[in-house]
């Protein structure tokens, strides 16, 4: 990624400029200009983000074998890595070596504090995703096993009813994903013979087990944290758009964004109504391809919403379309099997098999970069608080 | 443990020397169990032909020996060649694992294993048989006369596996349920023990301690899970037994830990809450984390690793994944506390949650009970979170200083007493200190990440109060001073310049002097009566505090009490040899009313420190007793014979020592009333 180039030249940047100058007055034209440059760093990441879906569109390969499809794993890393980026920026503009009582004075005595309350909800967001996360790495390991029973030839009848059990546990995880966040114990019952009542009575001790044990608190919505960081976004107008207020602006819609679109990629406690209100006028032009995606994934959003879905993650979508059609393959499955069918069937555990290994590659570090996106928010925030703190101190000296 | 992975030419004898191998002979284990081969019943025990389940064993392991040494399907004639047909005991011993299966599953209530031991013996072997023959038939192409005996084998293991899912998830789910229910009706262990049909009733037993123990397995179900483990990963269901045991395992940890008043609560929540309750949930956690990482995962360990014996590193991943998604729920709880707003009465608990988190990395850091990238990853979670809430810990605690520097209250507190910033500081600092050694490491950790961030230089901003006064502590103590020392006598120093400064509110010096002997008698106590303090603010601070003291004391003598001494000077009463009468009568007015004055004033004063209003008043008594003495003793004869004696010489020298016992006691007495 070209990402960290920009970071470190940008970041060199601001600190020169802002040992040089350590007045407050006289440098609104410097302000302005790292301004722009934050912009147009944001377009540019964003512009990336969106391009390869495009050229996959508009190139001749339908197939969409793109190096990172729009919503898969590699992607969301990429978002991640921009995120962390912008980030990185948007600090080093808002306190690097800059006079406390700036970011003090109105309008920021209200936008920053509003900012940090955004980032508490974002790192409950984090955390979800987190769990979202293992609920994938869960689907996963089903769909491994379907590919180990379905990789050993001849297929038997005792193999492809494993495969059957397995997959079908992963379209009921998929299925029943948000209703009682991610259930393994629920999801695996699928499939066993039903022993009565008993077993009935059994599932509902998991179903009450799971709610309290996998979520965030109770009652926690990622949906209507999102709405929540969305509720007091405003841009800023007039000659607040050349201050301060806008890098803030800025930083709080990407966050936004960026959560909004973790939180429609992967499993998370409580998603209804997700289909979210980004509020960003369509003018500004460092928002562009962030508008354009959030269109995209919000029209993806709202076609799978309905069917109760387990995330747009782009894996996770191939796993399930593959599994279905291998469930029929599964249910219509007499030995010994017709040639042909072997070879189909061959080609989509093939293709199951390249999938799960994205993911076994991939989760853990984009596991592992939640964590250092949840670090380093934590850590941003310590930071603008201590700033704001100083500002308050009496730092007088005694007579 | 049994042997399934034994090598074709030692499982030749099935029934006898394989169990006795094992340790798992009985009597009964010879007695060929007679199955008889009748492909037709399913459910029902074979009953056709002569062949006994320990021929047909042997046949089949001569089969998979015969099998294992041709390569690929190429007859190598050096052996035997390859049947043209697979032999009847495979069907037979296909039959019998099914019926097994059937068997066990009319039984009533699960779990249906661990009831009869030589059952459970023979299915295990022979499951293991199947699976062997299953994988030398898939060394054949699909078209060669093995493949429809290859699915037929398929199908008796995936229906056989199926059945040790559902065993191993009742087991694992009987733990669970008999916490729940001994919290009602405590169960002894043996009916425990023998986990069968009378499983839901209730029987009046008496509490055993070791039955509330977390996780509660019998020796039975553990031996059992081993067994099914053991097999399910033998077999190639080794994804299917760990995600179950994996998945059951996390609920029922996740469920110990809310039965031990650990719940989740969002950052968002923590970040509304109440203090107080905040304070109750941090106790709660405390103990639960330290519970978890003392007792539950060296059990939860050990369970893992009698479930799986045969497979050390399967069982270290189930656990390193169990012990890492417990650990960074915890963690998720004391990042979001660390978040709250900070405040002084948060520090103690600060505090605790540091010491649990630094207790908890040997924990991890000294286990083997990790995989090497898992150990790694927590260990820095943990490192991380322990940071922060070392940072927030000695932010609050600085506040202390800020706080000091903030009062400059212009209202002097009557009477010169001790200073209500004087007591709340030393009384904070005596909680402080019973964390000294934590405090000395928070402090530690602040002044190293400083001076790593100093040198990245990417936080300017943080040359805070910490750094500053770290370095004025420097002057006077030298380099050997520990970091919290260091704040500490930051602390003293910023609380006598705000004394100084409080000092100067009183108009009258005396009474100046009274309220720094006050205040510095105060925390020389405090500081005296904490070894803890002491030895850190060392031996030449209190002596120089003790000198300031006496320093104030002489101070207040003379302030208040030369003009007293000097009202009793001889100096000008002779002329001539003679008394001056008006002369002396003046001055014992003046001494007269010089005393009644201080007295009256002096009296509303308060010496709290009753050793120090002892020296006071004994040093006063000391100066003013024997020089009232020797002036009356001197001059009284000239007066007694006039009138109005009385008026001059008022007091007695007794009367003078009780007039100087009631000073410095907060009452407001009148000399006259009195007498």
């Amino acid at each position: 990624m070209r990402a960290p180039e920009y970071q470190g030249s940008f970041l060199g940047r601001i600190s020169i400029r802002r040992n040089q100058v350590m007045s407050m007055e006289g440098n609104h034209d410097q302000e302005l200009e790292d301004l722009e440059l934050f912009q147009r760093h944001i377009a540019d990441r964003f512009a990336d983000l969106l391009s390869p879906q495009l050229q996959t569109l508009s190139e001749e390969s339908p197939s969409s074998t793109a190096a990172d499809p729009l919503l898969s794993i590699s992607w969301l890393r990429k978002l991640l890595d921009v995120f962390l980026c912008c980030e990185a920026e948007f600090k080093a503009m808002l306190i690097m070596g800059r006079d406390p009582s700036q970011i003090t004075k109105p309008p920021l005595d209200r936008l920053i504090p509003e900012m940090l309350d955004r980032a508490v909800k974002a790192l409950d967001i984090c955390n979800a995703v987190t769990n979202g996360i293992e609920t994938v790495r869960h689907c996963q390991k089903l769909a491994e096993i379907a590919v180990t029973a379905l990789d050993q030839k001849p297929f038997g009848d005792g193999q492809v009813k494993r495969a059957k059990k397995a997959l079908s546990s992963l379209m009921m995880a998929m299925v029943g994903e948000d209703k009682e966040g991610s259930n393994y114990s629920r999801s695996w019952s699928f499939g066993r013979r039903s022993g009565g009542a008993a077993a009935n009575h059994k599932d509902r001790g998991h179903l009450h087990l799971r709610s309290h044990t996998w979520s965030i608190s109770k009652n926690w919505s990622a949906a209507k944290q999102i709405q929540a960081m969305t509720a007091n976004l405003q841009a800023p107008r007039g000659g607040e758009a050349s201050g301060l207020p806008s890098p803030v602006y800025i930083m709080s819609t990407v966050i936004a964004f960026v959560m909004w679109t973790m939180v429609a990629a992967i499993p998370c406690q409580e998603r209804n109504g997700l289909g979210m209100h980004f509020p960003v006028p369509k003018q500004l032009v460092w928002a562009q391809s962030m508008i354009a995606l959030h269109e995209k994934i919000g029209e993806e959003w709202k076609k799978k919403e309905k069917k109760g879905s387990v995330g747009l993650l782009d894996e996770m979508q191939r796993l399930e379309r593959s599994a279905q059609s291998l469930i029929e393959f599964a249910d219509s499955f007499q030995f010994p099997a017709e040639e042909e069918r072997v070879e189909e069937v061959a080609s989509q555990v093939a293709e199951v098999a390249e999938t799960c290994q994205k993911m076994a590659d991939g989760l853990v570090p984009l596991q592992l970069q939640l964590r250092e996106v949840f670090h380093r928010i934590v850590r941003s925030r310590t930071e603008i608080l201590d700033v704001l703190d100083s500002t308050g101190k009496v730092s007088a000296p005694i007579i | 443990m049994e042997k399934n992975l034994a090598p074709p030419q030692d499982s030749n004898s099935f029934s006898r020397k394989d169990n006795n191998k094992a340790g798992h002979a009985g009597p009964e284990s010879s007695q060929a169990v007679n199955v008889k081969s009748d492909s037709g019943g399913e459910a029902e025990v074979p009953s056709d032909s002569d062949m006994s389940l320990s021929q047909a064993v042997e046949e089949v392991d001569r089969l998979i020996q015969r099998l294992s040494s041709a390569k690929g399907g190429d007859h190598d004639h050096d052996h035997e060649p390859l049947p043209s047909e697979v032999p009847k005991s495979v069907d037979f011993l296909y039959n019998a694992v099914d019926s097994m299966v059937t068997k066990y599953e009319h039984k009533e209530n699960p779990p249906r294993l661990g009831l009869n031991h030589n059952d459970d013996v023979l299915f295990f072997d022979s499951m293991n048989r199947i699976s062997k023959l299953k994988n030398s038939f898939h060394r054949f192409p699909s078209d060669s006369v093995f493949a429809s005996s290859l699915n037929k084998a398929t199908i008796v293991v995936h229906r056989s596996m199926s059945f040790l899912e559902e065993e191993y998830r009742t087991i694992l789910e009987i733990c669970k349920r008999k916490i729940v229910l001994e919290q009602k009706t405590p169960k002894t262990p043996k009916q425990m023990a023998s986990l069968g049909s009378d499983r839901c009733m209730l029987p009046e037993a008496e509490c055993n301690e070791d039955d509330l123990e977390f996780p509660s397995f019998s020796a039975e179900a553990i031996a059992t899970m081993s067994k099914i483990s053991t097999v399910m990963i033998a077999v190639g269901y080794e994804r299917e037994c760990c995600l179950l045991y994996s998945a059951l395992r996390r609920n029922a940890f996740n469920e110990e830990l809310n039965e031990l008043g650990f719940d989740n609560v969002s950052f968002d929540e923590v970040q509304r809450m109440q203090w107080e309750s905040l304070e109750l949930d941090i106790a709660t956690w405390i103990n639960a984390f330290k519970h978890c990482y003392v007792d539950l995962f060296s059990a939860e360990r050990r369970l893992t690793g009698a479930v799986f014996p045969d497979h050390p590193s399967v069982s270290r991943n189930l656990y390193s994944d169990l012990a890492a998604a417990v650990i960074v729920r915890f963690l998720n709880f004391s990042d979001a506390v660390v978040m709250t707003k900070r405040s002084a009465e948060k520090l103690f608990k600060f505090l605790d949650i540091f010491e649990t988190l630094r207790d908890l990395l040997p924990h991890i850091k000294d286990s083997n009970s990790y995989s090497s990238d898992c150990q790694e990853v927590l260990i820095d979670e943990v490192s991380q979170a322990k940071t922060r809430i070392g940072e927030a810990a000695a932010s609050i605690f600085s506040e202390l200083e800020n706080s000091i520097k903030k009062d400059q209250g212009r209202t002097p507190v009557p009477s010169g007493q001790v200073h209500p910033l004087t007591r709340y500081t030393m009384n904070y600092l005596k909680y402080a200190i019973e964390y000294k050694d934590t405090l000395e490491q928070v402090f530690k950790q602040v002044q190293e990440t400083e001076g790593y961030c100093g040198s990245t230089g990417l936080e300017p901003h943080k040359s805070n109060t910490l750094t500053t006064t770290a370095i004025t502590g420097q002057d006077d103590g030298g380099s050997d001073k520990s970091p919290f020392s260091i704040q500490l006598m930051t602390v003293m120093d910023l609380l006598d310049a705000n004394l100084d400064m409080k000092s100067k509110l009183y108009r009258d010096p005396a009474l100046r002097y009274i309220f720094l002997m006050n205040n510095g008698r105060y925390i020389l106590q405090k500081i005296k009566s904490t070894t803890e303090i002491r030895e850190l603010m060392g031996p030449n601070w209190c002596r120089k505090r003790s000198s300031d003291l006496r320093q104030y004391h002489k101070n207040y003598q003379r302030e208040t009490w030369s003009r007293v001494l000097q009202s009793m000077s001889p100096e000008g009463l002779m002329v001539n040899g003679k008394v001056v009468k008006p002369l002396l009568k003046e001055r014992f007015k003046n001494f007269n009313s010089l005393f009644e004055e201080i007295h009256r004033t002096q009296s509303t004063w308060v010496v709290s420190d009753e050793q120090l209003q002892s020296e006071l008043r004994v040093s006063i008594s000391a100066v003013v007793i024997p020089a009232y003495r020797c002036f009356l003793g001197r001059f009284r004869q000239h007066l007694e014979s006039g009138r109005q004696f009385e008026k001059y010489i008022k007091y007695q020298p007794e009367d003078i020592e009780t007039f100087i016992e009631e000073l410095f006691d907060g009452n407001p007495t009148s000399m006259q009333k009195r007498r």
